[in-house]
């Protein structure tokens, strides 16, 4: 990376995504962002945290981030260029018959798992809205789900179990495995996905009540740090009368078990 | 019998019949890759985390995210540090590991290990593939010290793989470790690159094996074995 580059990063406007198209609350004004370091700009002598930088989350999950096919395109020399360097710097030879191709494969395997960039919730949902007179549980349930930690880029995989309580509308079944693809191929926290999917059918259908139950395994956790093997991380968001009546959410919670 | 590896009559088996590779072609297929000891050693030392830091680094903005957002700040650091533990078997040895756990025992029945845990990943989209990996020898008045079959796998799987060469690597250094009798590897894994992406099999697994020896001349040990690692 050139020198400045991490500078020019700190000095230009944030752009309009800094948490993945989560919102938080509103911050009031834009503070500017910090001054960048004096130091030679290497990636060791970011500021460890830069308040100014990240203030500005969206205010909506509509306001998606989208990137473009021709992005993706324009960005592939880049990315295999990152991982030329990575693995020279592993020791490994990139001229080697099995990594000749490698980069680019890498690289385009790694846009395929953040393609969730480029699509957005309306997109997937424009016609699949149907007005029926059905005030019971709907759940769908054992969604394969595949994410990148976005803290070691890793894959953290597992299931979805999805149920909501519609309100004179229902959505195609399997857009809802559709919202959790937009959500999940994205560099995300098991968390932060939960919620999302959760506010995204909330907003889309308006339900009586949301509930979203994410079970996976990381494998940040597996293949390095505390290696765990058959550790498994359960993430639930209930939303509406999920949360508030405690005999749905058991309804649901038992429904998804067996 | 004539060994075609040393090239002359013996009194004795020399290579237990692993005729197939001749040492060099052995030692070549054993050693694959493994970068010059100096490289190793300096990356062992972290010399090389601030080009792999900028290379994330990288990898972010092409894939449109923004790297200062709080979430994403130390992921460079983290997934450099990650990416090297996951590569960690570059700077290890089997003369390392296995100096001083190689002890004499008459003992000839088969030996095995199984369902040992195994990561690794797919040199072709650096992507893990895990699995399972099972390990039968029949020692020749030589055994090893059994985490250290685990420990060779660890080696082996923790750099840039393709499944096949994995299993071909452990057969061939425990055959050189201890020129046992016979040696199997069966390594069951699931590969990410398939089930994540590309034609999205969930369930679909790849089975590779490597059978030297007497187990593979000879069809009831090779079944005992198979039966053993079964149950």
């Amino acid at each position: 990376m050139e020198k400045g580059k991490l500078g020019a990063l700190l000095e230009q406007p944030p752009r309009s995504v800094s948490c993945n198209g989560y919102a938080l609350e509103e911050k009031p004004q834009q503070q500017p962002p910090p001054p960048p370091p004096a130091a030679p700009s290497r990636a060791l002598e970011r500021p460890r945290y830069s308040q100014g930088t990240s203030a500005r989350c969206l205010d909506s999950w509509r306001e998606e981030r989208t990137r473009s096919e021709e992005d993706n395109e324009m960005n592939l020399p880049s990315l295999a260029a990152a991982y030329t360097t990575i693995l020279r710097s592993l020791g490994e030879d990139p001229e080697r018959q099995g990594l000749l191709r490698t980069p680019w494969r890498a690289a385009t395997a790694m846009q395929f798992f953040t393609k969730g960039y480029q699509e957005t919730i309306s997109d997937v949902l424009n016609d699949a809205i149907f007005d029926e007179d059905h005030d019971e549980m709907v759940i769908v349930k054992d969604i394969d789900m595949f994410s990148l930690c976005e803290h070691h880029l890793v894959p953290f995989v597992g299931k979805v179990h999805i149920g909501y309580l519609p309100n004179k509308q229902v959505l195609g079944l399997s857009k809802l495995a559709r919202i959790v693809e937009i959500y999940s191929r994205r560099l995300q926290v098991q968390e932060r996905l939960t919620k999302q999917i959760a506010v995204a059918i909330t907003e889309a259908l308006q339900p009586t009540g949301v509930g979203v139950v994410i079970e996976a395994t990381h494998m940040c956790m597996v293949m390095r740090g505390v290696q765990k093997m058959n550790s498994k991380t359960v993430t639930s968001t209930m939303l509406g009368v999920f949360r508030e009546d405690a005999k749905t959410r058991e309804e649901f919670l038992t429904l998804i078990r067996s | 019998m004539a060994c075609r590896a040393a090239g002359e009559e013996l009194p004795r088996p020399c290579c237990n019949g692993y005729s197939e590779l001749a040492p060099a072609d052995m030692r070549r297929a054993l050693v694959q890759e493994r970068p010059e000891k100096h490289s190793r050693e300096e990356a062992a030392e972290g010399g090389e985390l601030p080009a792999l830091e900028d290379a994330y680094l990288s990898i972010l903005e092409g894939l449109g995210e923004n790297p200062a957002r709080q979430g994403l700040l130390q992921t460079p650091r983290r997934a450099a540090k990650a990416m090297q533990f996951l590569t960690k078997g570059y700077q290890e040895t089997i003369e390392d590991i296995l100096n001083d756990a190689i002890f004499d025992e008459d003992h000839n029945e088969m030996v095995i290990v199984k369902d040992i845990d195994m990561f690794s990943l797919c040199e072709h989209h650096l992507v893990p593939f895990f699995g399972k990996v099972h390990i039968g020898y029949l020692p020749i008045k030589k055994v090893v010290g059994l985490s250290k079959l685990a420990r060779i796998v660890e080696i082996f799987s923790r750099r840039l793989q393709v499944q096949e060469r994995l299993t071909r690597q452990i057969a061939l250094a425990i055959t050189e470790a201890l020129k046992p009798a016979g040696v199997a590897v069966i390594v069951e894994a699931s590969h990410m690159c398939m089930v994540m992406r590309g034609v999205q099999k969930m369930n679909s697994r790849t089975v590779t094996s490597t059978m030297l020896g007497v187990l593979r001349e000879d069809p009831k040990t090779r079944e005992e074995f198979l039966t053993l690692i079964k149950n």
